[in-house]
């Protein structure tokens, strides 16, 4: 089975929220102190196509990114992590294009790189959140979507997907191919690449292409907001004075405490 | 065509998300001078069509049939493209997230989530929604038409029954079901975390609780004694201490309760992004520190084992 | 027959003597077999560069092998050990002395040397030896200490020793009996022999007994030369050699570099894995225990052993050339027990083939081959090198627990989950503070440090670290230093945000690569400043800054803040404007302490602060017990009875000191907690020997 897996590069969104600055002209983080890190929806998505080759032993993944050229290193990573082939499509025009974008060049270097059964994306990114590639990119390449998976089993030349709702779980059964997006889950934790694979990922073949190299629009594609755009961005001020509770004993505290919640749900 | 469409997936009822997309659904048609549709999926269509067409134009029935994304998302396309709506509006749940970027690439609009403020700006139809794990806000101009946008519904408030009610109708689509996935099993938890978003008052544990015990041993008491709902951040989901389905956060639920007691939380922006609408939070953590404070009315530093027990006490104590 | 002069018949009473010389052969051969298979066992091993400054190596075999130093820090070990090894060389010298007379003609064993040395002195060290065994019997059988070892070979050894002199008095005392000896009275044990003899012995019974009992002292000697080699006895030739081919750097400067590029395998999971200077550690080992003896993680009732890791990997070892397939049989490990989870090189990757680690190194797995090298022990070090300051020959335990440490988290990814996330959060922010809040130039809100891209004139380079920027108790020891610099007008800057974690808790846990990559970096930018003298408040920076980046082209003046704060005291540049009153005793930092041997500047600092006592607490300087922080293990959660800060706490507040100094970033959160766990027994304080001098000398009025 050929698993494709895509991973976006981002920011690290786990920098102190006071280190966090943006450019209101540009209308986008600005890069400070954050390194730039794989998704980490997308790094569920890999782990999930990682131990589903150990389960069935008989699929090649390969993963694939539209970004910068920063993204190599995504991509290296994931070799590390033992993912069969990357693929890069380099990103020379609006670094921030709108999701229809992203899921028109997925989809071009998609039938570029040949036939998959399999379509994996992590269901957002922690920059922008669109939650929008997976469904998009299922319409692009006219294929079914299961979202929200975080348990892949095969079953009879299907697959059987396991879903996240907000009131439990869905089990589904779906033909292939098909996309799925995945949710983080405590058996999708991604795992940590042994050195000697970090090393040797730096010597395996990454196939990388410019958007005019793809079968699309490329122009379009650099625009990158013919479906929607950033009109604004900005911090939110918000600050709340917290009242900590004091005392002389941990018993005071406490029953000052119980005090600020008996006061705030009475109300109830 | 103006008008707004709103589509609901009427298992939830006419509850607090249902009224908020109404609500939001009426105004924007307002500011649009058209009429608002709503359209119902779902087994539970028929009985909640009468609280719908109190304060809506239309009440169109689609289907009653238990969800199935593809055929679902087929029928609502085949309704879209007869009623060419300006908007098309959706909640926050499962089925309509998922829904929404599909449906919006079907009908050659522009999608987009977790908008909590709609407006038209000239042509364009503009929402609000926060960005980068919840530590900014953006303002998201959707070019093409339709526009189609799940809202975080319980931050909307509802409309005004109207003096006449709408006309309900039931739609005859002649959708072949897609069988190229289909849902064999589904559960739905007892424990009753689908009212996590309706909650009033919330008991959420973080990192900094340990293991899953602590939360059935210490917390849970808690939480029974303050009438409240249990919540978890998403480390403690990923460790596997509780369902996934506890996960508050910026990809979890958005609550919006009087009071969110956050326990051992830090309050990461992610986790401030799923209850940025609380009314009032309180967090008892050891780091004095810790974002979450920044966020609360009031707060204790202090060990959580040390204080959830007395803390129990106390409150038994009050409530006599 | 008594030839003139003082002297004695070589071989009376002995005929046959051809015998002895053709016994000497087999006896030599499995002697000389025995050192060959040691020997050869060692070359296996990798390259090690051990043979430069044969001066110093020289001064070190003297100090330590003749002299003894390490092994007398146990008075009472150390005296019977002088008896036996001396009264052995003694004895040995006697031996030759029989020889060159008897075999060479040199007619040496006569006059006064004969009396004064081949008699006297001889008679006192054979003395010596015996009452140096019994002195070690009664230590060991009767006081039974932990720390030993106890097996049939070293209860053999004990009698073997004690019965070859013992026969040699006999031998001794019989002939002086029978030949009436005039000059019996100058060996005065073997003449108590032969006075305690004669009234019931016949000359003919005596003459058959000294006949028999030097037949049977010469087998069970032989016998003993024989199999020395195979037992833990080898130490005579291998603690010297040991000794020799020391680490001749500091403690802090034991771990290897690995060259990425040309090296088969991270890290050491099997024999051919060390160097051979490794294993020659393992034969050097004298099962002395010591090192598990000052083990923190051992004293708290943790598994981790380095004695059991020696003496473990020494059996693996012989196994492995006693089975020249290298396979390991279970049969064959009667010591050990069972084979625990073996690490297997053997293992299969994730599509089910030989992992390439296997295919690479198709050698035994040696971590869980035995209990001693159980991945949880070797989670369990701090990497405190107690085990090494212990060790009489110089073995280097805690080097080996890292090497096979990187192979777990270099070739198998395998370590524990807080390590884990201390070493992900390096990789992506720097420092391993996973979830902080905190920002790397919080602490210096309002005080006007300059950082190194906007000065040009700054003398020296305040390297903050990460636990003296990130965590907030700390971050007041930093304020304090930086107040102190500048009141003592010193121009210093700081790298700000360009300041990455130095890597050593990386390099600890065993990511050699990526502590290069961090070393390299941070080498790159401080070289990009023209940094040539750097202060930190952190030993771990401390020591990596001064021992390690020179390997990457870091070469700077490095000073731990305490040293440099109490070379500006020296010179006038601070004065302490008050005192405080308290009792004040120092914990000293393992990697600034033992590990570099600076233990008087922060002392220096405590006794300017205070004017009230000082105390020391019974395990300090070079023998210093732990906080228990180092070698990654602040990062983890030890099970509540096995706490070494709690262990340290206990001995600190024992002192009946109102403050614990301490001068690391480390020590102060481990004992902090420690001292809080003890909460109710006693109130003591923890500061920084900077905050104390801060105190002391910050203008009056300060809010501070």
């Amino acid at each position: 089975m050929n698993i494709l897996v895509c991973l976006k590069q981002i920011l690290d969104p786990e920098i102190p929220a006071r280190d966090f600055r943006i450019d209101p002209v540009k209308r986008e983080a600005e890069r400070g102190t954050a390194n730039l890190v794989t998704n980490i929806f997308c790094e569920n998505a890999l782990e999930t196509a990682l131990q589903f080759r150990e389960r069935t032993s008989d699929a090649t993944i390969t993963v694939l990114c539209y970004g910068a050229s920063t993204a190599e290193d995504s991509l290296r990573k994931a070799l590390a992590m033992k993912a069969d082939a990357a693929a890069l499509v380099v990103n020379d025009g609006n670094q921030n294009p709108d999701p229809l974008t992203v899921a028109r060049v997925l989809a071009a270097a998609i039938r570029k790189l040949g036939t998959f059964e399999l379509i994996m994306v992590g269901r957002e990114a922690g920059d922008w959140g669109a939650g929008q590639t997976g469904g998009l990119l299922a319409e692009e390449l006219g294929l079914p979507c299961v979202s929200f998976v975080d348990r892949i089993e095969s079953s009879d030349g299907k697959l059987r997907l396991k879903r996240q709702t907000d009131t439990g779980w869905e089990l589904f059964e779906a033909e292939l191919p098909v996309v799925v997006s995945i949710t983080n889950d405590e058996h999708n934790v991604p795992r940590i690449p042994k050195v000697r694979d970090v090393m040797m990922s730096y010597r395996q073949p990454l196939t990388q292409w410019k958007l005019d190299d793809l079968d699309i629009a490329s122009d379009e594609a650099r625009a990158g907001n013919t479906y929607y755009e950033v009109a604004k961005l900005s911090i939110p001020l918000k600050e709340t004075h917290c009242e900590f509770v004091t005392g002389d004993t941990l018993d005071e505290r406490v029953e000052k405490l119980a005090k600020c919640i008996v006061e705030v749900t009475r109300a109830l | 065509m103006n008008d707004v469409v709103i589509g609901v997936f009427a298992s939830g009822g006419f509850d607090k998300a249902a009224q908020g997309l109404v609500g939001a659904g009426r105004r924007l048609a307002d500011s649009l001078g058209s009429r608002l549709h709503v359209v119902l999926l779902g087994s539970a269509a028929l009985t909640v069509a009468d609280d719908f067409a109190r304060v809506v134009d239309t009440v169109i029935i689609v289907d009653q049939a238990e969800y199935e994304p593809e055929t679902c998302l087929s029928a609502l396309t085949r309704l879209c493209v007869e009623l060419l709506p300006r908007a098309v509006l959706l909640a926050n749940d499962t089925y309509s997230q998922e829904i929404t970027p599909r449906l919006a690439h079907r009908l050659g609009g522009s999608a987009v989530g977790d908008g909590v403020e709609v407006h038209i700006d000239g042509e364009a139809l503009c929402v609000s929604r926060q960005v980068y794990g919840g530590k900014a806000q953006a303002v998201i101009e959707l070019k093409r038409k339709p526009a189609v946008v799940w809202l975080r519904a319980r931050s909307f408030s509802p409309a005004n029954p109207r003096a006449t009610t709408g006309e309900i109708r039931q739609a005859v689509l002649d959708v072949p079901a897609d069988t190229r996935t289909r849902i064999i099993e589904r559960k739905r938890e007892a424990s009753g975390a689908a009212r996590l978003e309706e909650a009033r008052v919330i008991v959420s544990g973080g990192r900094g609780i340990g293991g899953s015990e602590p939360f059935e041993m210490e917390l849970k008491p808690l939480a029974d004694l303050m009438g409240a709902q249990m919540a978890a951040s998403r480390a403690a989901c990923d460790a596997g201490w509780v369902p996934p389905t506890w996960q508050v956060g910026q990809t979890g639920k958005k609550v919006t309760p009087d009071l969110y007691l956050a326990i051992a939380i830090t309050g990461a922006s992610q986790h401030m992004a799923g209850i940025s609408e609380a009314k009032n939070i309180a967090a008892i953590n050891t780091d004095p520190d810790a974002p979450i404070f920044k966020h609360c009315r009031f707060g204790i530093v202090e060990d959580y084992r040390k204080v959830v027990p007395l803390l129990r006490e106390k409150l038994v104590a009050l409530q006599k | 027959m008594n030839p003139a002069g003082p002297t004695r018949q070589i071989y009376w009473n002995i005929s046959q003597i051809w015998v002895m010389y053709f016994l000497l052969l087999p006896t030599v051969a499995i002697g000389i077999y025995g050192v060959y298979l040691r020997f050869s066992s060692w070359r296996r091993g990798a390259p090690a560069a051990r043979f430069d400054h044969p001066a110093a190596r020289i001064k070190l075999v003297l100090k330590h092998a003749i002299a003894q130093r390490r092994t007398a820090r146990n008075r009472y070990s150390g005296v019977f050990h002088q008896f036996i090894s001396y009264g052995f060389v003694i004895l040995t010298i006697a031996t030759t002395v029989v020889a060159l007379d008897a075999d060479f003609g040199t007619a040496i064993m006569r006059g006064n040397f004969y009396l004064y040395f081949q008699s006297f002195t001889v008679d006192l060290f054979g003395a010596l030896v015996l009452l140096g065994v019994a002195m070690a019997a009664a230590r060991r059988y009767l006081k039974r200490p932990k720390k030993l070892v106890y097996t049939d070979e070293a209860t053999l050894i004990l009698v073997a020793i004690f019965v070859i002199c013992l026969q040699g008095f006999l031998v001794e005392g019989w002939r002086i009996a029978a030949t009436n000896d005039p000059w019996g009275a100058w060996s005065p044990f073997g003449n108590l022999i032969a006075r305690a003899s004669r009234p019931w012995m016949s000359v003919a019974e005596l003459q058959w007994a000294h006949r028999g009992m030097w037949w049977f002292h010469l087998a069970v000697s032989f016998g003993f030369i024989a199999w020395l080699p195979y037992t833990k006895m080898m130490h005579v030739l291998t603690a010297p050699l040991n000794i020799y081919t020391a680490n001749l750097g500091p403690l802090g400067a034991s771990l290897k570099y690995i060259d990425f590029e040309n090296t088969e395998t991270f890290g050491v999971n099997s024999l051919n894995g060390f160097t051979w200077k490794d294993l020659l550690d393992l034969d050097a080992c004298t099962e002395c225990g010591r090192c598990t003896d000052v083990c923190p993680a051992n004293a708290v009732g943790k598994e981790l052993s380095p004695r059991d890791i020696i003496l473990q990997l020494r059996d693996l070892k012989d196994l492995g050339f006693r089975n020249s397939d290298f396979g390991l049989q279970k049969e064959a490990l009667p010591v050990m027990g069972q084979l625990s989870g073996v690490h297997d090189a053997n293992r299969k990757d994730a599509a089910g083939g030989p992992s390439q680690s296997a295919i690479r190194n198709p050698q035994p797995a040696i971590i869980g081959a035995v209990p001693a090298t159980s991945p949880a022990a070797l989670w369990q070090c701090t990497t405190c090198a107690a085990c090494m300051e212990a060790c009489p020959v110089y073995i280097e335990q805690m080097p080996k627990i890292v090497d096979m440490r990187r192979y777990l988290v270099m070739e198998e990814a395998d370590f524990p989950d807080s390590m884990q996330q201390a070493i992900m959060s390096l990789e992506k922010r720097g420092h391993p503070f996973s979830g902080t809040n905190a920002t790397r130039l919080d602490w210096a809100e309002g005080l006007g440090v300059k950082q190194i891209s906007e000065t040009k004139d700054a003398e020296v380079l305040l390297w903050v670290g990460c636990g003296g920027a990130l965590v907030e108790r700390n971050q007041k020891v930093t304020r304090s230093t930086a107040l102190l610099l500048e009141q003592a007008g010193v121009k210093f800057a700081i790298m700000g945000r360009e300041e990455k974690c130095s890597g050593d808790p990386a390099r600890r846990i065993g990511n050699e690569f990526l502590f290069e990559t961090l070393a390299k970096e941070n080498v790159e930018n401080l070289n990009k400043y023209e940094v040539k003298k750097v202060i930190t408040s952190c030993p771990h920076c401390f020591n990596t800054f001064k021992n390690e980046y020179p390997q990457y082209g870091g070469r700077f003046e490095v000073y731990h803040h305490s040293e440099y704060l109490a070379r500006l005291v020296d010179e006038g540049k601070l004065k302490p404007l008050s005192q405080l009153k308290e009792k004040i005793t120092f914990h000293d930092p393992c990697y600034l302490g033992r590990q570099n041997g600076v233990y008087d500047a922060p002392r220096q600092l405590v006794q300017i602060s205070a004017a009230g006592k000082t105390v020391e607490m019974e395990r300090s300087r070079a023998k210093s017990f732990c906080c228990g922080g180092g070698g990654g293990m602040s990062f983890i959660d030890e099970p509540a009875s096995q706490r070494v800060n709690q262990e340290r706490a206990r001995e600190a507040i024992e002192t009946g000191a109102d403050v614990l100094a301490v001068g690391c970033p480390f020590c102060m959160t481990m004992m902090e907690d420690g001292i809080n766990a003890r909460k109710g027994e006693r109130d003591i304080r923890v500061r920084d020997v900077a905050e104390l001098l801060w105190e002391a000398a910050k203008p009056r009025g300060t809010d501070e």
